[in-house]
């Protein structure tokens, strides 16, 4: 393995090669999302220039004027952002705290336990909504924000990413604390946590943006309208099944949609490559 | 069985509380209405318009518009909401999913509030076109009420038609007929088409939906309309049409390989892209609004006998909806698909006005004077039948959209697609024919 590694690093793939490949793969991922720019500012949503990647129009902001009256953005970017955050801040404690248990606590059944929580991220999310909706149902959480969230605040991916982290982290330290007669949640405060950091970032990006986007689950708990969340919002007013599409106004629909995001990425990407780079996760 | 007991236990105290404070009596009663949207952002928006004239007519009821996805996803939600023991009130579902819905005991028959507003079933079907009725009623129970129906049109371009010398009045009216006009339409510069004589959206839903037009233009049946456990895929007026669709992919190269998504059909021909194309009826005021070029529908052209299948969707009530909110989806159903409120609806969207009297009205005679296709569109509705409906109607059609688009990719032949789709829809199907049709007297 590490033979492997130290050959990349000295030049066995010329790194102006890899460069440009690295170029041609970040060019192709643009595209889609600069023809969104493109389209979203674009008077015509249908006609020849419509399909253009080159602008060859005056910017118009029509487009977004209509995104925004077809759907309460504010009221929907507010319930998006409660079930992002409030999903992260559950998870950030019980993924700190069941992370540690596998890793440090010696229990009966310990690897067995572990086993059986990875098992669930071989599950599909779709095969468990309707048992998770009527477990949310029975708690009286239909059609609440709430019952959005609750499936998530307990994640089998995050549990085992700080289980990750906090094995690498060096138990003398630990025990160093121990004898300064630290108890286990200033042992996890004070050093699990701050060694751990770059992978809680990570996890939280992650998770942030799978919940941002998630679609079905929230259209399966959510029937008030002012309880929809951006993708629910978004999509009332794009998808159609036998009627046809403006794009142009999915343009900028989705753009409004995906502008926190973009916007998050874009003031913190240095921490954002950071984390990934430090925690492992590629 | 808990749903049932909670149910009957929900009921109980409903009618206790009743009994005890007769200021229930006057309170609201809160229903919601599950819809897919058809159309885009203005239709979302005209839905929550129609229901706040319906509440404000209404003040006793309050009725709540949840957006519920495609007509997939609703199919979703609803069984969700329901094994969850949280049925909505009514919903607006695709009109090929009621077989399966009654097969699974999800959706209850309206006779009975039928019978209370002093009609026979037939009396309050007959206000609907009779190409609806086989996807409404089922075994003689109505089980849906017609809110919005479509079928298949030829869209085609007459700008296009009159630059390649033909006669913009005649449209192609048969399959040759269809071949030729779109072989002159198609413009190559080299090997690259820069212009599509022919496009049928061939995406999940509606690739199975255009294939069955296909298959009853030839002459053919797709499904026993009378039991929902055979599909006719293997059969030579299916393969047929499947070959069609094919050669015109492959042989005559006037129609773009690959699946096709309805948006970017109606997208293509918009822009010019290609000149002809077999759209939903749904799509009308969509064209018709953007189109900067003269158009002219027409029916599917047909190869053996004018025949389409219906399209849409009917307004059915959950089973555990019961009293008061029972009560309160009849009155949104009646109000929704009264002529005045389907006309508008139909003129808003294209989709046809179920009720036959929409067309009576003043504002309708005016439309239709004013946008002679829409009038084509319904004088197609004589030559309809029910859309293909069967026990778990969405896998047994997924079987042969899979199938379609690997032909459509030139993946494999259509008597192989065909082979390989009526497998896996017997398979499907088989514990429901295992338990019907095969179910025999064993001494």
């Amino acid at each position: 393995m590490s033979q492997a590694s130290t050959g990349v690093a000295t030049g066995e793939v010329s790194p102006k090669l890899g460069y440009a490949a690295t170029l041609l793969v970040a060019a192709l991922w643009m595209v889609p999302f600069l023809w969104m720019l493109v389209a979203a500012f674009n008077p015509e949503s249908i006609g020849a220039g419509m399909a253009s990647l080159v602008p060859s129009y005056i910017p118009t902001l029509a487009n977004f004027r209509e995104a925004w009256a077809s759907a309460d953005f504010p009221r929907y970017g507010l319930n998006t952002t409660i079930i992002s955050l409030g999903i992260l801040a559950v998870q950030v404690v019980t993924i700190t705290l069941a992370g540690y248990a596998f890793a440090r606590l010696e229990f009966p059944g310990r690897t067995l336990c572990f086993y059986l929580f990875l098992l669930q991220l071989m599950l599909a999310p779709v095969v468990l909504i309707v048992p998770n909706l009527t477990t949310i149902a029975r708690l009286g959480l239909y059609d609440t924000l709430l019952g959005v969230m609750a499936p998530y605040f307990v994640s089998a991916f995050g549990t085992f990413l700080m289980r990750q982290a906090f094995r690498a982290i060096p138990r003398e330290l630990e025990d160093a604390a121990l004898i300064d007669g630290a108890g286990v949640f200033q042992r996890i405060g004070f050093i699990y946590l701050p060694l751990a950091r770059p992978s809680l970032v990570a996890f939280s990006i992650v998770s942030v943006t799978a919940h941002w986007n998630e679609f079905l689950w929230p259209l399966m708990v959510i029937n008030s309208p002012d309880l929809r969340p951006l993708t629910v919002g978004l999509a009332s007013f794009t998808r159609g099944a036998e009627g046809a599409q403006a794009w142009g106004v999915i343009a900028a629909g989705t753009l409004l949609v995906s502008a926190p995001l973009l916007l998050a990425f874009a003031l913190f990407q240095r921490a954002f490559v950071n984390s990934f780079v430090s925690s492992g996760i590629k | 069985m808990t749903t049932t007991r909670r149910t009957l236990l929900a009921g109980a105290a409903l009618a206790a509380s009743f009994a005890l404070s007769p200021a229930f009596a006057q309170g609201q009663t809160e229903i919601e209405l599950f819809f897919p949207v058809p159309v885009d952002g203005q239709l979302a928006r005209d839905m929550a318009t129609l229901l706040k004239e319906f509440n404000e007519k209404n003040p006793s009821i309050k009725a709540t518009p949840v957006y519920t996805g495609s007509y997939d996803e609703t199919l979703i939600k609803t069984r969700a909401a329901m094994k969850a023991g949280k049925p909505p009130a009514a919903v607006i579902m695709s009109a090929n999913f009621l077989l399966d819905l009654k097969i699974e005991g999800e959706i209850q028959p309206m006779d009975a509030l039928i019978k209370a507003d002093g009609k026979t079933n037939d009396q309050f079907m007959g206000q609907f076109f009779d190409a609806l009725h086989g996807n409404a009623v089922l075994d003689r129970q109505v089980y849906g009420v017609p809110f919005h129906n479509s079928t298949p049109l030829l869209y085609v371009n007459t700008d296009h038609l009159k630059e390649a010398g033909l006669d913009p009045d005649k449209l192609p009216a048969n399959w040759e007929e269809l071949v030729t006009t779109a072989k002159k339409l198609t413009r190559r510069d080299g090997d690259r088409v820069t212009r599509w004589g022919m496009m049928m959206p061939s995406n999940y839903d509606y690739g199975g939906w255009i294939l069955q037009a296909l298959t009853h233009s030839n002459g053919g049946q797709w499904f026993n309309v009378d039991y929902g456990g055979e599909v006719y895929y293997d059969t030579p007026s299916m393969l047929g049409a499947l070959t069609f669709w094919s050669d015109l992919v492959s042989k005559h190269k006037v129609h773009p390989a690959g699946v096709q998504a309805g948006g970017a059909v109606s997208s293509a021909f918009l822009s010019g892209q290609a000149s002809m194309m077999l759209l939903s009826t749904g799509s009308l005021t969509h064209i018709r609004t953007n189109a900067k070029f003269p158009y002219k529908v027409a029916f599917v052209p047909k190869n053996v006998k004018n025949e389409v299948p219906i399209g849409g969707a009917s307004l059915v009530i959950p089973t555990g909806v019961e009293g008061e909110r029972r009560k309160a989806a009849w009155t949104l159903i009646n109000w929704m698909t009264s002529p005045e409120k389907s006309g508008w609806w139909s003129r808003a969207t294209g989709y046809f006005a179920p009720n036959k009297a929409a067309y009576d009205t003043a504002e309708m005679k005016a439309f239709i004077e004013k946008n002679p296709d829409a009038g084509i569109a319904v004088s197609q509705l004589a030559f309809a039948k029910p859309w293909f409906a069967t026990y778990r109607t969405v896998p047994v059609r997924k079987a042969i959209e899979d199938e379609l688009a690997a032909v459509l990719s030139a993946k494999k032949t259509p008597k192989e697609a065909l082979v390989a789709a009526q497998k896996q829809a017997d398979e499907i199907m088989r514990p429901y024919v295992e338990q019907t049709a095969l179910k025999l007297p064993t001494n």
